[in-house]
């Protein structure tokens, strides 16, 4: 590290302010964008850490700083430690996790990529204009390409594992916090056999994963709905509903 | 999966794979060893043929998952990997019809008040599953499912 921990010395005092405030202290959001900002250094040198491996530098910078957002939230000063120490892990960590989800699984020729992006794009356009995911032919008369092409494209989907990529195309400045949609999973799990076994393999699943199975099987929200109100691509929903389909499914299936 | 003329017939040591096309639906058979390994396969064909039948994406995307959910449940309650899954694709004019069945060693139907007969019903627009005994006295699950072209929801 360049840094010198002693650059990030004035801001010790309001982390120990933060860590303080209720939950619903007015002054929190203030408090934390400074925080973000005057750390704001430490995720972009991490970032750059993990340059030149594909991805554009500005999304390492966001992921880094969802990262850093993260361990200024988490960050405990009673436990002794100093944040720097706790937060530069916290961060690699969160670089690491977006390089793990976000990547073509098999060598996908660069034609099929951007194919793959047009598709996206051109999916979250016509989804929003018509309130329903399109079909292959209106993608293909959409873009000015075959039918064919379009399946070429989808195919290609199948190979890219989630993806922040699709998910900045998606035009949304949703507020939606993932807390508000949730709630009424108990209420909705009351006519389901086994909720026993299936409440807590719906609590262990991260706040988005959840929130997108309870709207589609409680909420019968479709899946380019979900995309709207979670703010990410439908092709997104559609792989972590699967994904998180078959982790439920071996859950309980285990004794 | 292009074979488009009648009776084309692939096989592979555990996968057999029937296309008979007469003029307004065709239909594909998969006949395959009840394991786990193999529901990629049988997702692969149920959304090929949604895409290719010109589903939009949310109805390709419910079929794929709601093919996977049934089989798995099939494979789960079959008698050993060595059973014979047989799963049947009828594209119709205005939606898919998708049948399956396979051997099980339990005599009930899986309940329709599990989570996995809930995602089912919420992936598709008909869904309904029984056991009956096959020919040689083996009861055997079926599952049988129906998927729009438009969805019952949100439109």
């Amino acid at each position: 590290m360049t840094d010198s921990a002693d650059d990030y010395e004035h801001l010790t005092p309001l982390l120990s302010e933060l860590a303080g405030l209720a939950e619903d202290d007015p002054r929190r959001p203030e408090l934390r964008e400074e925080l973000v900002t005057g750390f704001l250094p430490v995720a972009k040198h991490i970032a750059r850490r993990f340059a030149q491996r594909g991805e554009p530098q500005d999304d390492l910078v966001q992921v880094a700083t969802v990262g850093l957002i993260s361990a200024i939230d988490r960050f405990d000063p009673e436990r002794g430690s100093d944040f720097l120490s706790f937060a530069v892990p916290t961060i690699m960590g969160e670089v690491r996790r977006h390089f793990r989800d976000t990547s073509w699984s098999v060598r996908v020729p660069r034609r099929l990529k951007e194919l793959h992006l047009a598709i996206t794009a051109a999916t979250n356009e016509l989804s929003q204009r018509a309130g329903r995911a399109p079909t292959p032919s209106e993608l293909a008369a959409h873009l000015g390409i075959s039918r064919d092409e379009v399946f070429e494209g989808l195919e290609a989907s199948n190979a890219y594992r989630s993806s922040s990529l699709d998910d900045m195309l998606v035009n949304t400045d949703s507020t939606l916090s993932l807390g508000d949609t949730l709630g009424e999973e108990d209420a909705e799990l009351a006519g389901v056999e086994n909720r026993e076994a299936l409440q807590p393999l719906l609590r262990q699943l991260p706040e988005r994963e959840r929130a997108i199975i309870v709207l589609r099987f409680f909420g019968n929200l479709t899946q380019t709905q979900i995309a709207e109100r979670v703010g990410i691509s439908q092709m997104h929903v559609s792989r972590l509903l699967s994904r998180t389909l078959a982790e439920l499914r071996a859950g309980l299936l285990s004794p | 999966m292009s074979g488009t003329g009648p009776d084309v017939t692939t096989s592979h040591p555990r996968i057999e794979v029937t296309v008979s096309e007469n003029q307004s639906s065709p239909e594909i058979e998969v006949r395959i060893a009840a394991r786990p390994d193999h529901l990629s396969v049988l997702r692969a064909v149920a959304a090929d043929l949604a895409m290719r039948a010109d589903f939009d994406l949310d109805a390709i995307s419910d079929l794929k998952m709601a093919v996977d959910e049934a089989c798995a449940t099939l494979i789960s309650r079959a008698n050993s990997p060595e059973d014979q899954l047989v799963c049947g694709f009828a594209v119709e004019a205005d939606q898919i019809h998708f049948t399956a069945h396979a051997p099980t060693s339990s005599p009930a139907a899986p309940s329709r008040e599990s989570f996995g007969w809930r995602v089912l019903s919420s992936l598709t627009d008909s869904a309904n599953t029984w056991v009956a005994p096959g020919d040689d006295g083996v009861p055997v699950l079926r599952v049988d499912l129906v998927k729009k072209r438009l969805g019952s929801v949100g439109q």
